[in-house]
């Protein structure tokens, strides 16, 4: 599955997309990627085991609070966005 | 007095009195300042049925309490008429440090009415209020007449001007302030024009107080603390400003794109993003008056075609001008905004104007001849010079002065037009964010955002999280928001502040500052008084029900892709709920009992 | 500790400063000023830089201005005859007099607390107490100024 990272958590990863296999949640999906971003990253992203207030994981862009969360299930073919919280608009 | 400072300036540009007045003190308890004081005196003293453009119309710019002191983001003032491109209330805010200056000179406001014979301006240095002649700046851009004026004035003084733009009537012309700040939205500046009014210069020495100082610090350092703390204001706005919500925007589907004909997604928008200026045009940071955010992005376009220098896009600019008119060259879009500033235009009007052409261009409706080049939407040349040719007022750019609305019209196509009460909705594709689509219905000045900013709980979960796609709660959270926006804009403090900050702590820099045993209920009453106020106007100037609506498109055309796949904005089940909530009858016009308790009445 | 690459141009500095000598709130008696160039894109907090060789001290005829032992330039207002001398003394132009107040407004650290850096939101002003590392900055940044206003001036 293809999942889309934006604004300073780039500055985490380096990159602005990566494609990742077999993640059956979300939770699932977050975990891996912080083995691969490392703490910095994950400090983003986790307070202890929940979601942090911090940033917005969007799947097909659907914010996962609207959905079930940490244990939204994912298929192959999903993309996901991870946003740190920003906003703005004049 | 503390928090205001109890004077205020009427100028009769007719026959070129000046007259310093008290400030109305039951008044200002009732709406504040800033957006609220000024309707409120408009109200009292014109017709809401007059021509905006005539010199009936009086132009009005109002500092609130909380200007120029050490509150939250304290920068604001607001500039209020009855409003050309909408026939409703008027009012634009604007930042930087034109406001503040005005409240050292010692002046809550400025009252203009009439018309002057012959362009002049206004210049403020403490006590000494004077008219001076203007006809050498006339025509000038607004950095030309701001640095003109600044050096035939005080090199510490501030400018706040209208450009060419302003002085032709675009309907959409802006008054700016400081050169990059601008009071943008519903034409102010084609008012300021119309009075041949150029430009109004302050300087001033003097000292805003607050009743009780000690209270005052504590309060506002907590406040400064929380927006500090907080990832939106902390983090979010000062790395990124305002341009990071193309990407949000667009992955929830709901960046409205080329006229909103596609859908919310644009394929390109990566190009027109924040993180893609950051990288490329990005100078440095800028902060108005007393800022702790800092969202303003000072931008230089080094080499080509496009090349400048100013500040922005913002968002709502890099939208406008960018997905609307499917243009993916961040340069050009830069271009276009600079030339917003410089000659005084409201680049969210400007680009939907161009987005509608670019649609009735692809249509066959218009044709290449009568607009003096081809239109096609992604066409980055012609933002820019259809962008010059409006501000101007220049071949094509005449019709396109009249905003989307009348030009539609004119082609026997309104329906292409995508505004409310004839102004351009911003950058939200309400069928994904049906809070929004509520919004854009009911806001007294037309097709806005910032008038109870839904998409803050519906897309990034500040300070609830509401479900974009469904209408359950949105009248409620939008009268609540809409209520505490009009207190913000008549208390002096930027809008973004309240995605940190809210009622409690707003109210408490105002009870400080002015002296106050309000409760915080009391406060919010304040905002709901000011937005049944400004409804009065507008059912005066001869609004209904009719005209709280959305474009057919809205309403008609399905989302064809995202999550909003299948979505039109539900209005009628949400407006119905919103009359009731408002305290409002079925025809949306405020009950006697609700004014009476209001008092208004 | 100053770092203008950093300054937003935001005035905070100028508008605490102000509340926190006289209570309300007034730039224009405020012991900082931020300078701001619209096309070089460039703000510059100034403010005494509490010199090693004060120039106003040296002038000052009633010695009313000394250099206190934690390295502040402070003036006393006791000794103050209000000649204004120091303000044309500084180099710098960090020197003004205060109608407000009445006497001659300077930096004065603020007793080792300073408002402006505390509420500084972009960390472009910065308390640091004095050590040789900080003074020689500090020394090379006075120069920059001197440099910076010497060019707008020409």
């Amino acid at each position: 599955m293809k999942v889309k990272l934006f604004a300073y958590l780039r500055d985490y990863t380096g990159v602005k997309e990566i494609e990742v296999g077999h993640c059956r949640t979300v939770r699932q999906l977050l975990k891996e990627l912080c083995g691969i971003f490392g703490k910095k990253f994950a400090r983003e992203v986790f307070d202890g085991e929940n979601l942090s207030g911090r940033v917005i994981v969007l799947v097909n862009g659907m914010n996962i609070l609207h959905l079930e969360n940490l244990d939204t299930e994912l298929k192959e073919d999903d993309e996901i966005s991870l946003f740190p919280v920003v906003a703005g608009g004049r | 007095m503390f928090g205001w400072t109890g004077t205020i300036i009427r100028v009769n540009l007719t026959d070129g009195s000046i007259k310093k007045e008290s400030l109305n003190l039951r008044d200002a308890h009732l709406y504040l300042g800033g957006r609220g004081l000024g309707t409120k005196i408009i109200m009292d003293e014109i017709d809401p049925g007059i021509n905006p453009l005539s010199p009936e119309n009086k132009l009005i710019f109002m500092t609130g309490p909380l200007t120029g002191t050490m509150a939250a983001c304290p920068g604001r003032y607001e500039v209020v008429a009855k409003a050309p491109l909408t026939g409703t209330i008027g009012a634009a805010n604007s930042g930087g440090h034109f406001g503040p200056e005005l409240k050292f000179a010692g002046y809550d406001g400025i009252i203009f009415e009439g018309r002057a014979e012959k362009p002049v301006y206004l210049w403020i240095n403490d006590n000494s209020v004077e008219l001076r002649p203007a006809e050498r700046l006339w025509g000038k851009n607004t950095f030309e007449t701001t640095d003109e004026l600044l050096k035939e004035t005080a090199e510490d003084a501030r400018v706040a001007c209208i450009g060419p733009a302003g002085e032709k009537m675009v309907l959409f012309a802006t008054v700016m302030n400081d050169k990059h700040r601008a009071a943008g939205r519903s034409g102010m500046g084609a008012v300021m024009g119309s009075k041949n009014l150029k430009a109004v210069v302050v300087r001033g020495t003097r000292s805003v107080e607050v009743a009780d100082p000690e209270v005052f610090y504590e309060v506002c350092t907590e406040a400064r603390k929380k927006l500090k703390e907080h990832p939106v204001t902390g983090t979010g706005l000062p790395t990124y400003g305002t341009e990071i919500l193309i990407n949000v925007l667009n992955q929830v589907a709901a960046l409205p794109t080329r006229n909103w004909r596609d859908g919310g997604y644009f394929e390109y928008a990566e190009e027109i993003s924040g993180e893609a200026l950051r990288e490329k045009y990005l100078v440095r940071n800028k902060g108005c008056f007393g800022c702790s955010i800092g969202c303003g992005r000072v931008t230089r376009v080094p080499e080509g075609k496009y090349k400048g220098f100013g500040e922005g896009p913002e968002y709502e600019a890099g939208w406008a001008l960018g997905a609307n008119c499917g243009v993916r060259d961040l340069a050009a879009v830069c271009k276009a905004n600079f030339i917003c500033n410089e000659l005084g235009l409201d680049p969210i009007t400007m680009g939907c104007t161009i987005a509608c052409t670019m649609e009735m261009y692809e249509k066959g409706i218009i044709t290449k001849e009568e607009i003096g080049m081809e239109t096609p939407f992604g066409s980055a040349d012609a933002i820019v010079e259809l962008t010059r040719m409006t501000g101007l007022r220049e071949g094509f750019g005449d019709r396109l002065a009249e905003g989307s609305y009348r030009l539609a019209s004119a082609y026997g196509h309104p329906e292409l037009s995508m505004s409310v009460k004839k102004q351009e909705m911003p950058a939200y594709d309400a069928r994904g964010v049906q809070g929004m689509g509520l919004e854009y219905a009911t806001s007294n000045r037309g097709g806005c955002h910032v008038r109870g900013y839904m998409t803050s709980p519906e897309i990034l979960g500040v300070p609830v999280k509401l479900d974009p796609l469904v209408t359950t709660d949105k009248a409620k959270w939008l009268k609540t928001f809409q209520d505490l926006t009009a207190v913000v804009d008549s208390a002096g403090i930027c809008l973004f502040t309240t995605f940190a900050i809210g009622l409690p702590e707003i109210s408490a820099m105002l009870k400080a500052a002015i002296g106050w045993d309000y409760s915080d209920e009391e406060v919010l009453k304040i905002g709901e008084r000011i937005w049944n106020l400004e409804r009065m106007f507008n059912i005066g100037a001869g609004f209904t029900k009719a005209d709280d609506t959305l474009p057919p498109r809205l309403l008609n055309e399905p989302l064809k892709a995202g999550p909003g796949k299948g979505k039109v904005v539900e209005l009628d089940v949400m407006l119905k709920e919103y009359y009731q909530l408002r305290g409002w009858d079925e025809d949306g016009l405020p009950t006697g009992d609700k004014l009476r308790e209001l008092g208004i009445k | 500790m100053l770092s203008p690459e950093k300054c937003i141009g935001c005035r905070t500095c100028e508008v605490v400063c102000s509340f926190g000598k006289i209570r309300a709130f007034n730039p224009k008696i405020s012991r900082v000023s931020v300078f701001s160039f619209d096309e070089a894109a460039v703000s510059v907090p100034m403010m005494c830089m509490q010199c090693e060789e004060p120039l106003c001290m040296k002038v000052c005829p009633t010695s009313a201005i000394t250099r206190t032992g934690d390295g502040v330039v402070a003036v006393d207002r006791d000794e103050c005859i209000g000649c204004k001398l120091c303000i044309s003394a500084c180099p710098l132009g960090n020197i003004t007099y205060s109608s407000v107040e009445g006497g001659i407004a300077k930096c004065d650290l603020c007793g080792g607390e300073p408002k402006c850096a505390e509420f500084c939101p972009s960390g472009a002003i910065e308390f640091k107490e004095p050590s040789p590392n900080v003074i020689a900055k500090k020394k090379a940044i006075a120069s920059k100024f001197k440099e910076l206003f010497g060019e707008v001036n020409e």
